[in-house]
């Protein structure tokens, strides 16, 4: 079992210059405390600065102003300890689904027997066991991604984080995964952060919704989540804090979320 | 390199075109188990009107010698004369030429797409003699090294260089942002990158130009031993036109031919098999 990270976000602001643009202003002042082992979801509308927040949490980005912690030290780079999963799966062609899962593991230091032992938990956890040597090409989208999320876990991250990984699937595939991160949120007891359009899917999965706008990409409300688990998406309570975040989104990013969701 | 993506596209689309469509066997088609003759009705037709043209002399057997003519002169030069020496010598220069030539273009590829401080310095040097084809120094290098196997072997291993070291870099040049992006989340260190990603997101690339090499290195022979040498099946034509021995000149033709054949088809299935993660690929 993973160690839950707490991630702090204490005043991020980003700026993105362009050759003969002003400033854009992607972040600002971002604030942010996600509890170990607490799952997070950020929803706004396009273009408001979620998957750069999350590029800057896993370290491929460190040009910004503020702070971001995991378990009170400041992230530095990429760590093994903090794992994504793209909206493309990213899974690498030329490698089979175990060797795929095993990438992550290259600079884990953990011994052969130990890596292989956590790539087959971790392919059974996403329910792909008898794929090991498939190819992603001979993968749905659906399986993909599950591999892709397993790809995430596989070294045992503080912290996953999740851009839109269920985005390009159609809506019972969608929900079927909903059901399995859910679950697999359960068994890893790993900090998940997760980006989605879908408010249903944000309502669903989490015990905070985090509301974004645009221009500047800011937080504009955090909605806690306490309905248990799991949850029935016809419940009132469940219909109604969909309705909140819906008003939260505006009237633009609600129109535009009811449609995707 | 400002013409490389040029080369680069006109290899790939020479290296297509060397593909015949029998070559595309639809994968959905392997249950039938019949092996597909489609390919072979043309060379029966051409077989037939040769024979045809030979019986009703339409044109001077000293010029186009029966097939069976030319069956009996294969077998008088495979056991009178030395025809399995020529072919050998041929394909020991076509081999350590396209070993060489693919191994130096491989190296210095990849060193030249991992680091553009190489690219620039090999870069206008490279462009220059590139454009000097192959056969044009072989009279420079004949003067150096002699008329015997070197001299050829140099040569065509520079034009096998030069589509393997361009594809290779470009190749590399290629590979996706995003997998690069991937690796860092996995904290790969740089020999990593480069074993687990680059290069495998640049073998389609290279494979594609060591196949058309293959197939340039084995036609290129044939000029080279023309131009210089006594022996290797380029010799034997030309001595074969001198002296009007059509039936040796078509053998040798055939045998040309053939062995091309027999390379391009190599080179697919090491292709295919190297490849097999590609989907639907076919070549
Ligand atoms: N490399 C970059 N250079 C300049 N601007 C960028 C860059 N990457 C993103 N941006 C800008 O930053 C803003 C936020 O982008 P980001 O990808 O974070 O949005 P998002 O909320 O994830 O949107 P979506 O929901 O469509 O994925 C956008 O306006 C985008 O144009
Ligand atoms: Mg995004």
């Amino acid at each position: 079992m993973a160690t839950p990270g707490h991630l702090t976000i204490r005043n991020v602001s980003k700026t993105y210059s362009l050759p003969g643009r002003p400033l854009v202003n992607v972040l600002s002042r971002v604030n942010l405390d996600v509890e170990p082992g607490a799952f997070v979801t950020i929803v706004g509308p396009s273009g408001c600065g979620k998957s750069t927040l999350l590029r800057l949490i896993i370290g491929l980005d460190y040009d910004y102003k503020g702070e971001i912690e995991l378990n009170d030290k400041r992230i530095v780079g990429t760590a093994l300890s903090r794992g994504i999963v793209f909206q493309d799966h990213r899974l690498l062609p030329w490698l089979t689904l175990e060797q795929n899962i095993g990438l992550s593991l290259e600079n884990s230091g953990w011994t052969r027997a130990e890596k292989d032992l956590a790539v087959r938990e971790h392919i059974a956890l996403v329910g792909l066991s008898g794929f090991e040597k498939a190819y992603p090409h001979e993968l749905s989208g659906g399986m993909a991604q599950r591999a892709a999320i397993a790809r995430g876990l596989a070294s045992r991250p503080e912290i996953l984080l999740l851009d839109e990984p269920l985005g390009a699937l159609d809506a019972l595939t969608r929900i079927h995964l909903q059901d399995e991160i859910q679950r697999i949120w359960e068994v890893e007891g790993v900090t998940m952060i997760l980006v989605t359009h879908d408010v249903e899917e944000a309502v669903f999965l989490s015990n905070k919704v985090v509301v974004m706008a645009a221009k500047p990409g800011r937080i504009v409300e955090t909605l806690d989540i306490d309905l248990p688990f799991p949850r029935d998406r016809a419940d009132p309570a469940f219909v109604a804090l969909k309705r909140r975040i819906l008003t939260a989104m505006g009237e633009d990013g609600g129109k535009t979320a009811t449609r995707a969701a | 390199m400002s013409h490389t993506s040029d080369t680069i596209e006109a290899a790939a689309v020479e290296a297509a075109t060397v593909d015949l469509p029998a070559h595309a066997e639809a994968p959905g088609r392997r249950g039938l188990q019949l092996p597909n003759l489609t390919g072979f009705i043309l060379p029966f037709i051409i077989l037939v009107l040769w024979q045809t043209a030979a019986t009703y002399k339409w044109i001077d057997p000293v010029f186009l010698p029966a097939p069976l003519t030319v069956v009996t002169a294969f077998w008088k030069m495979l056991t009178k004369q030395k025809l399995a020496f020529d072919f050998l010598a041929s394909i020991n220069i076509v081999g350590q030429a396209f070993i060489y030539g693919s191994a130096a273009a491989l190296l210095l590829g990849i060193a030249a797409g991992l680091s553009r401080k190489v690219e620039e310095f090999f870069g206008p040097t490279f462009d220059t003699i590139r454009h000097i084809p192959g056969i044009a120094w072989l009279p420079l290098i004949v003067l150096w090294l002699g008329i015997g196997a070197p001299a050829k072997i140099l040569v065509i291993a520079k034009s096998v260089f030069f589509p393997v070291f361009l594809n290779t870099l470009q190749g590399i040049r290629n590979v996706e942002k995003n997998y690069i992006e991937l690796a860092k989340v996995l904290t790969l260190t740089r020999w990593q990158l480069i074993r687990k990603v680059i290069l495998p997101a640049a073998m389609p690339s290279i494979m594609v130009s060591l196949r058309y090499a293959a197939g340039l290195a084995w036609a290129l022979v044939v000029v080279a031993e023309g131009l210089s040498g006594l022996e290797g099946l380029g010799f034997l034509i030309f001595r074969a036109q001198g002296l009007l021995l059509t039936d040796q000149l078509l053998v040798c033709m055939v045998i040309i031919g053939l062995v091309g054949f027999a390379i391009d088809r190599s080179m697919f299935l090491a292709q295919k098999r190297v490849l097999k993660w590609k989907q639907g690929y076919d070549g």
